[in-house]
């Protein structure tokens, strides 16, 4: 029998506030929902214990800066919820599950490839260390994210943004009427992963037809034309037509459908937080649909209020936005600095802001130009006055852009330049560093 | 002080144990006359020998009575109606008996999403209800934490008929809508059997002239007075039992692995730090899934007389039993032939032992070299079959779901085992379960009335969880059922842990029983927030007494 595989880690007892949407509350209905229905008790369900990320599980994807032990306090949960990603993970890979569902909170789609502190509620990347343990443990090579949260996926984004073997695919609330604000059709990837990157964002009112619609005639095709080894599904349940929020106007049976056409290897919870009219509805049907049951009958007991735009309005709509989206073309700016290795660097400097704590963090990104592979990364990151660097040789790193981050590394342990911290994520050989003048240098 | 009495009333025999404080004073087996229950339990009585009837405190006692009636499929019919409501189709899971779906639906708040539809009701073919006897379940999905519906639906059939035996599902009152409603249909199944056990034990305990309490043992290894139990609680005495009687035999804060070997199964059990380890989910028995608590107990098909073939992988071992041991006089060869020839038994005939295992060797083959290295394939495969069900009993304590990131952070510590193994071939695998298991292993005593001594040494198990929702100003008691209207603070602190200690001590006097030292679990506390203001809170407590024994006895 097919087995879909389910980690159930609600944290009831953890809070970012006392009366902050991601609280103690946020999966009790759930639960109450799940366990009344007795899924647990259909034979092809498997239930799985959370466990703890390692820090290393972490740093092979996400730089934490100013350093790792700054985020000591407050992170167990987040390596929890990153661990039951990568255990779920584990399980489908060797085969025990055909698919499963990570349901455990804190989400992370906001948490990027630099990591100051926590952002629309994320710490860490829970998909994006999960594709990573996958590559470098399993061997995975191409691996395709959707994220059906209600919000940019930017944290994910940023992170693949210069991986051509990771597709990343955000279907969100139009970013000029929604948080983070970002994840326009013209966002399409770094140059040396152009196109890998597929943002949709969709106008207020969507609702499940049009939902579904763009997955028929877009999203799916483009996975098919990429032929991902695995699927995986960031599901934000933020579409709910009862969502405090956003717009969207999707039911739980609609969830159920997206779930359908996807079939997500795995799927891993995001945000929601409609925590009584959309989250115990939602997490059943998603959870049914992966199981292959009838998810039909779940209904949520509100009617939906707000208008849904008819199918034959949105229908040119996402037309023309597709259009644009294949016309766009990459705007390079190329820049390096007089220490850069041979070859041309590609330059983006912009700014990320951690809302939870309210601080700017400043970025200045430079990646190799390369045909070969996804490029060595060199990034100067500042928060205040305090600046730290990532320097990352890339998975199937061809042998100079290899070459090139050994060389920045080596010339940043030399140099006067001042900065707090220095880190080394080489996804080539698994082995990641953090340097500080007075500590030296730590392996992870 | 105590003076107790043991009894394990099974399918073929009745054993039946007399303890003062830590001394067994007499032991019996009598078979069993399922005719005459009566009579079959005063020749027990009498074989125990009682000086002084007055004396005795307390009779325990376990059965198989319910167990089997619901494995022979011997109940009767009961009607079962359901409010399923949206949601999972009720159909994806297995259904063992046939249910009428009605309208009506609440939701996980206990808030009324969809009322009961009462001409719905009325178009009801309720003709096999005219019986004076009829059974009715009534079981609606979020029931245990509003019975409304079902309420409302038991007051409309008794109008229609006063004497039907009903039953509602609110009154198991843990989460389940699936197993909630065949425990229900279960429970009221087997509660005329029940009732009249209850009778034939009365009627021999007068007899003998006894006046001690009777008590009746359940599948989570407590007692509970027979007038109190729920009959279906009792299912599984037997595994618990055999659990109780190992842990008479160990000191109180040891972690034991209980291997108790019959003839074609093994039962296998885990105390820690001398408290059975009990299963994550509700007994399964036959096809129903229910919501009755018992211990984890792991049943192999494997035994001292599996009969043994040999095909080209080597030996293996069937899950059933053809008659006895070669040894003892069987047709096949068996585990016991395997012992009988290695001598590390001294029951049956050694010839016969060698004879049996030759009998699956070519002639050519049958020397001493190739029979005992055959004994000990036997031995080894036995072994690791109990070994593997020892480890998945295991995992299944230490990968319990953990909900809350402190449980995560502070994971079962390890123990170390001590392994008890009982039952016909304990003696001729000792050696070879302890160098598998890597722990010490120390063979049960009283072999043939451990389920009668763990019985007697018995003690009341109890668990008092209540979900308090103070918004809703509902509080609900899942072992009762019970529901009720909280009147205090939206945010209760202080108020809430007497508040627990209150029902308890009330849901102990309603039983009859002394709670002592009772566990206390820290309450959760969900604060409910409506609008960025908090409006209220959910609190989910419980308090417990752990199964155990009372005393121990010396072997």
């Amino acid at each position: 029998m097919k087995k879909t595989g389910i980690l159930f880690f609600p944290a009831f007892d953890w809070s970012l506030g006392d009366s902050h949407p991601e609280r103690e509350e946020r999966l009790l209905y759930t639960q109450e929902q799940l366990f009344e229905e007795g899924v647990l008790d259909l034979p092809q369900i498997k239930q799985y214990s959370p466990r703890v990320a390692a820090l290393k599980d972490v740093l092979r994807t996400q730089a934490l800066f100013p350093n790792p032990e700054a985020h000591r306090s407050g992170l167990d949960p987040h390596l929890i919820s990153a661990g039951s990603s990568l255990l779920l993970g584990e399980a489908q890979v060797k085969g025990e599950i055909h698919n499963g569902f990570v349901m455990a909170r804190p989400p992370g789609h906001h948490s990027g490839a630099t990591v100051w502190g926590n952002r629309g509620f994320c710490s860490l990347n829970n998909e994006a260390i999960l594709v990573n343990d996958l590559r470098a443990r399993f061997g995975k090579k191409k691996i395709a994210i959707v994220d059906t949260d209600v919000h940019h996926g930017d944290g994910t984004q940023d992170i693949f943004y210069h991986d051509p073997n990771v597709l990343f695919i955000s279907l969100h609330q139009d970013g000029r009427t929604l948080y983070p604000g970002s994840g326009f059709v013209n966002e399409k990837g770094g140059f040396n992963a152009w196109d890998q990157t597929l943002n949709i964002p969709l106008p207020p009112g969507t609702g499940d037809e049009g939902y579904h619609y763009v997955l028929e005639n877009w999203v799916l095709p483009r996975l098919q034309a990429f032929a991902p080894d695995i699927i995986i599904n960031s599901a934000g349940q933020d579409n709910h037509f009862t969502d405090p929020l956003a717009s969207m106007n999707l039911t739980a049976a609609g969830y159920g459908r997206i779930t359908e056409l996807l079939q997500p290897d795995l799927a891993v919870l995001e945000g929601g937080y409609s925590i009584e009219g959309a989250l115990p509805y939602v997490n059943l049907a998603i959870l049914l649909a992966l199981a292959g049951e009838d998810y039909h009958h779940v209904r949520e007991p509100q009617k939906i209020k707000r208008n849904t735009v008819t199918l034959a309005a949105l229908k040119p709509y996402i037309q023309e936005l597709k259009r644009q989206q294949e016309a766009a073309k990459p705007n390079l700016s190329f820049q390096s600095k007089p220490f850069f290795p041979s070859g041309n660097w590609i330059y983006s400097p912009h700014s990320v802001y951690y809302d939870t704590e309210g601080f700017q963090e400043t970025r200045h990104d430079y990646v190799r130009e390369c045909s070969d592979c996804g490029g060595t990364v060199y990034i100067e990151s500042r928060k205040y006055t305090e600046k730290s660097i990532l320097v990352r040789i890339p998975f199937q790193a061809c042998p100079s852009c290899e070459q090139a981050g050994y060389d920045l590394w080596e010339h940043l342990q030399n140099s006067k330049e001042s900065f707090s911290y220095g880190f080394l994520q080489n996804q080539l050989h698994d082995t990641h560093y953090v340097w500080n003048r007075k500590e030296g240098l730590r392996k992870f | 002080m105590f003076n107790r009495i043991g009894i394990d009333v099974g399918g073929t025999y009745t054993d039946a144990v007399y303890i003062t404080n830590d001394q067994i004073q007499h032991t019996a087996k009598v078979p069993t006359q399922s005719k005459n229950l009566v009579e079959t339990l005063m020749n027990a009585f009498d074989n125990l020998k009682i000086q002084d009837e007055q004396e005795i405190s307390q009779i325990t006692v376990s059965t198989t009575l319910v167990t089997n009636a619901i494995l022979q499929n011997r109940i009767p019919p009961v009607k079962l109606f359901l409010f399923s409501g949206n949601g999972m189709k009720v159909d994806a899971l297995p259904w063992p008996v046939t249910y009428t779906e009605l309208r009506g639906e609440m939701d996980y708040r206990g808030r009324e999403i969809t009322s009961p539809n009462e001409e719905e009701w009325q178009k009801l073919n309720l003709a096999d209800l005219e019986d004076d006897y009829s059974h009715v379940a009534i079981v609606g999905k979020f029931s245990h934490r509003n019975s409304l519906h079902e309420n409302l639906l038991a007051a409309y059939l008794k109008e229609h008929n006063p004497s039907i035996r009903m039953a509602l599902g609110h009154e198991w009152g843990q989460s389940n809508f699936y197993r909630r409603s065949l425990t229900t249909y279960l429970n009221l199944g087997v509660s005329d059997l029940y009732q009249q056990f209850v009778q034939q034990l009365q009627a021999a305990v007068k007899a003998r002239n006894i006046q001690a309490p009777i008590f009746i043992l359940k599948a989570d290894g407590g007692s509970l007075p027979l007038a109190k139990i729920r009959p279906i609680d009792s299912i599984y005495s037997g595994p618990a039992a055999s659990v109780l009687a190992a842990l008479t035999q160990t000191s109180p804060d040891e972690s034991s692995i209980i291997v108790d070997i019959g003839g074609t199964t093994t039962d296998i059990g885990l105390a820690l730090s001398g408290v059975p380890l009990l299963s994550a989910k509700g007994a399964r028995i036959g096809e129903f899934s229910t919501l009755v608590r018992s211990l984890a107990v792991r049943s192999i098909p494997v035994g001292g007389d599996s009969v043994v073939r040999l095909n080209d992988q080597g030996v293996v071992l069937e899950n059933y039993r053809l008659g006895s041991a070669y040894c003892l006089g069987g047709g096949n060869p068996t585990p016991t032939d395997a012992m009988r020839y290695l001598q590390l038994i001294d029951y049956g005939d050694l010839g016969l032992a060698e004879e049996g295992l030759g009998s699956l060797l070519p002639s050519e083959q049958r020397t001493p070299e190739t029979l005992e290295k055959l004994a000990l394939d036997i031995i080894n495969i036995v072994v690791e079959k109990i070994a593997r069900a020892v480890d998945s009993l295991q995992r299944e304590w230490q990968e319990e779901p953990a909900y809350k990131v402190w449980e995560v952070l502070h994971p079962q510590e390890n123990k170390t085992f001590k392994t008890i193994v009982s039952g016909g071939g304990a003696r001729g695998i000792t050696t070879a379960l302890g160098n598998r298991l890597k722990t010490p292993v120390q063979l049960g005593a009283f072999p043939e009335v451990s389920n009668a001594l763990g019985a007697a040494l018995s003690k009341p198990t109890f668990d008092c969880t209540l979900h308090l929702d103070t918004y809703m100003k509902q509080y609900r008691v899942e072992e009762t059922g019970e529901q009720g209207k909280w009147t205090g603070a939206l945010r209760p602190h202080r108020e809430v842990a007497g508040f627990i200690e209150a029902l308890a001590q009330q849901q102990a006097a309603d039983y009859g029983i002394e709670v002592q030292d009772m566990e206390k679990e820290p309450f959760d506390f969900f604060p409910i927030v409506q609008n960025y203001q908090t409006v209220g809170q959910i609190v989910r407590g419980a308090v417990h007494v752990r199964p155990g024994v009372i005393g121990r006895v010396q072997g």
